[in-house]
């Protein structure tokens, strides 16, 4: 594999197959290659079963990919096992990452200790990490005794304390409730914002990723569909969808006509209501609209464009790439 | 300064946990000291009754043999039973992200372990002797490399069935099995020639040399402490082999992170 500069973490045809005796072998991971830029936020996203996992583990070394190659800036994992681990940390899915028994801040004054970071130099930074996730008054609390949010929290702080410049996040947010996971992605955000780390995100809240994340990698069957900036791809589904609301019951003849312009119109009317939803073939096709609403009397309580969500995006490509596997 | 660092870490986690399962630690030690007890009652009551006196010195080797015992069941154990909990924890791929490489934090372990057993062993020997009144020769300078390098062999077993965990996860009867072979191993005559092999067997004998006939370690038939120091280094090097390729399978088999 040749390295380039500046790149922060680099997988190249990384490749994982599970075999168990008796049973048919697994392709977790499929001959796989990206690179993460040095402050990237990366999200990884894919349904279950997708290696997202399977592939953050590989670059970490806790399973042993059967071929590829992974690099972090430049340097090879493998060959410069274990000692490269001080440029990573991680929060891993499905595991509690941290001892119940001891307190917030005796698991961060571990988990740093074993990285080889003193604390007496780092005191200030756990201390503001601690206040940033909310976790002040419960830094001298033993795990066990706070929420799934906080356990959460501890997990991540855990993690950034350890001061290494890429940190892998899986599934951050899994079991959060709705405030909790909103509060944990603004603080995520604006860390990576402020520190200018390198985070590879993995989460099933698209919310998050799409929140938090500058770039996202799909990946479907233990391969990469898509990869780009989440802007680019939000703009490579963006459609001419507009919903309307309309005052009143829906005029006369209206329907018909607007359907003879616009396939795909759909159409709820109450005696108060009006919701339409339809695509504008051309870019023209908005003064055509308003002539006809205009024209039949309609009045236009609100308009507006619809937006694509990371959703919506990430859906469609994985209905897509299931779609030629199964022609192919 | 990383290893510093790591090393002030298990250290102080190891003092936590120790302080936060209290209760399990002193149980442990009270069920052996009464296990002591019983053994040491019932063969002072069966001596009063045998008119030989054939078990006149078999007292101080109990003592012995108990004391060598809980040190290596506390040893083999305390790794092994650390790997498992840290996978049912789920913090054993944390610990696996330290840059200073497992290998080390878990000689790191062993080191704190051992010294911390070491000062339990002392208090529960100090038990055992007021109890039997019975006062065995305690030169500390002939006792200490003897004791390291008899336990060199149940750190091996640890590290066998800690890398056997790794893969299997449930392997607990192994743990029972292991602990009544400790004893047989102890209580075989060493002069079976291939007793000597066993883990614990030889250097049990020396220290009992030390601590019951007042022996001092240069005293000691060289041939019998170089015999005991090889049997601790292989079963040490078989063992760190086995939990090798363990580790190896399990990350091979993505196993690490399961229980």
């Amino acid at each position: 594999m040749k390295h380039q500069d500046g790149v922060a973490l680099e997988v190249h045809q990384l490749k994982k197959v599970f075999r168990d005796r008796g049973a048919c072998e697994v392709r977790a991971v499929d001959g796989i290659s990206f690179r993460v830029a040095p402050g990237e936020v990366v999200g990884l996203l894919g349904p279950n079963g997708a290696g997202k996992t399977t592939t953050i583990k590989c670059i970490l070394g806790l399973i042993r990919p059967t071929s590829g190659q992974v690099a972090i800036f430049g340097r090879e994992v493998a060959s410069h096992y274990p000692g490269i681990l001080s440029q990573v940390s991680a929060v891993l899915e499905g595991s509690r990452n941290l001892y119940w028994r001891m307190t917030v801040w005796e698991n961060i004054e571990f988990f740093t200790g074993i990285h080889g970071l003193p604390q007496r130099e780092h005191r200030r930074y756990f201390e503001h990490l601690v206040e940033r996730f909310g976790l002040a008054d419960k830094r001298d609390v033993e795990v066990r005794r706070l929420s799934q949010g906080m356990k959460q929290k501890t997990a991540v702080v855990c993690a950034l304390a350890e001061l290494t410049p890429i940190v892998f996040l899986d599934e951050p947010t899994l079991g959060l409730d709705v405030e909790t996971s909103y509060e944990l992605r603004e603080t995520l955000k604006d860390l990576a914002r402020e520190e200018m780390r390198t985070v590879v995100l993995s989460s099933h809240n698209m919310d998050v990723v799409q929140d938090v994340c500058q770039r996202v990698i799909i990946m479907s069957a233990g391969r990469v569909v898509a990869d780009d900036s989440i802007e680019h791809l939000m703009a490579l589904f963006r459609t001419r969808a507009y919903r309307l609301v309309l005052r009143g019951p829906l005029p006369e003849g209206l329907q018909a006509a607007l359907a003879a312009h616009f396939p795909g119109l759909e159409v709820q009317s109450t005696p108060y209501m009006t919701h339409m939803r339809l695509r504008l073939p051309g870019p023209d096709d908005i003064y055509v609209l308003m002539d006809l609403l205009r024209d039949a009397g309609a009045r236009i309580e609100e308009i507006s464009q619809e937006e694509p969500d990371l959703e919506k995006v990430f859906l469609e490509i994985v209905r897509k790439e299931r779609v030629n596997q199964c022609n192919s | 300064m990383q290893l510093v660092s790591a090393l002030v870490a298990i250290t102080r986690r190891t003092f936590i946990m120790m302080g936060r399962y209290m209760f399990n630690t002193v149980s442990t030690l009270i069920s052996i000291y009464m296990v002591f007890c019983l053994a040491f009652f019932g063969m002072k009551a069966f001596a009063a009754a045998s008119p030989s006196r054939a078990l006149d010195g078999t007292f101080e080797g109990t003592i012995v043999g108990f004391f060598t015992w809980a040190l290596a069941v506390f040893g083999y154990s305390g790794l092994s039973w650390q790997l498992i909990s840290e996978a049912q924890m789920g913090t054993l791929e944390q610990l696996y992200l330290s840059p200073i490489g497992f290998k080390w934090m878990c000689a790191f372990q062993v080191v704190v372990d051992f010294l911390t057993n070491v000062a339990v062993a002392v208090v529960f020997l100090f038990a055992m002797m007021a109890t039997t009144g019975r006062w065995l020769n305690l030169d500390v300078a002939s006792i200490a490399p003897l004791i390291i390098v008899t336990l060199l062999g149940a750190y091996g077993v640890g590290f066998a069935l800690g890398g056997l965990a790794l893969v299997f996860k449930r392997i607990q009867a192994f743990f029972q099995i292991v602990q009544f072979a400790f004893v047989g191993c102890l209580v075989i005559p060493w002069r079976i020639p291939w007793a000597k092999f066993l883990p614990l067997s030889m250097g049990n004998h020396l220290i009992y040399r030390v601590m019951a006939e007042g022996k001092r370690m240069w005293e000691l038939p060289a041939a019998d402490v170089l015999t005991a120091l090889a049997v601790g280094a292989a079963y040490l090097a078989v063992g760190l082999a086995i939990f090798s390729a363990s580790e190896r399978a399990a990350k091979t088999r993505g196993l690490l992170g399961h229980y």
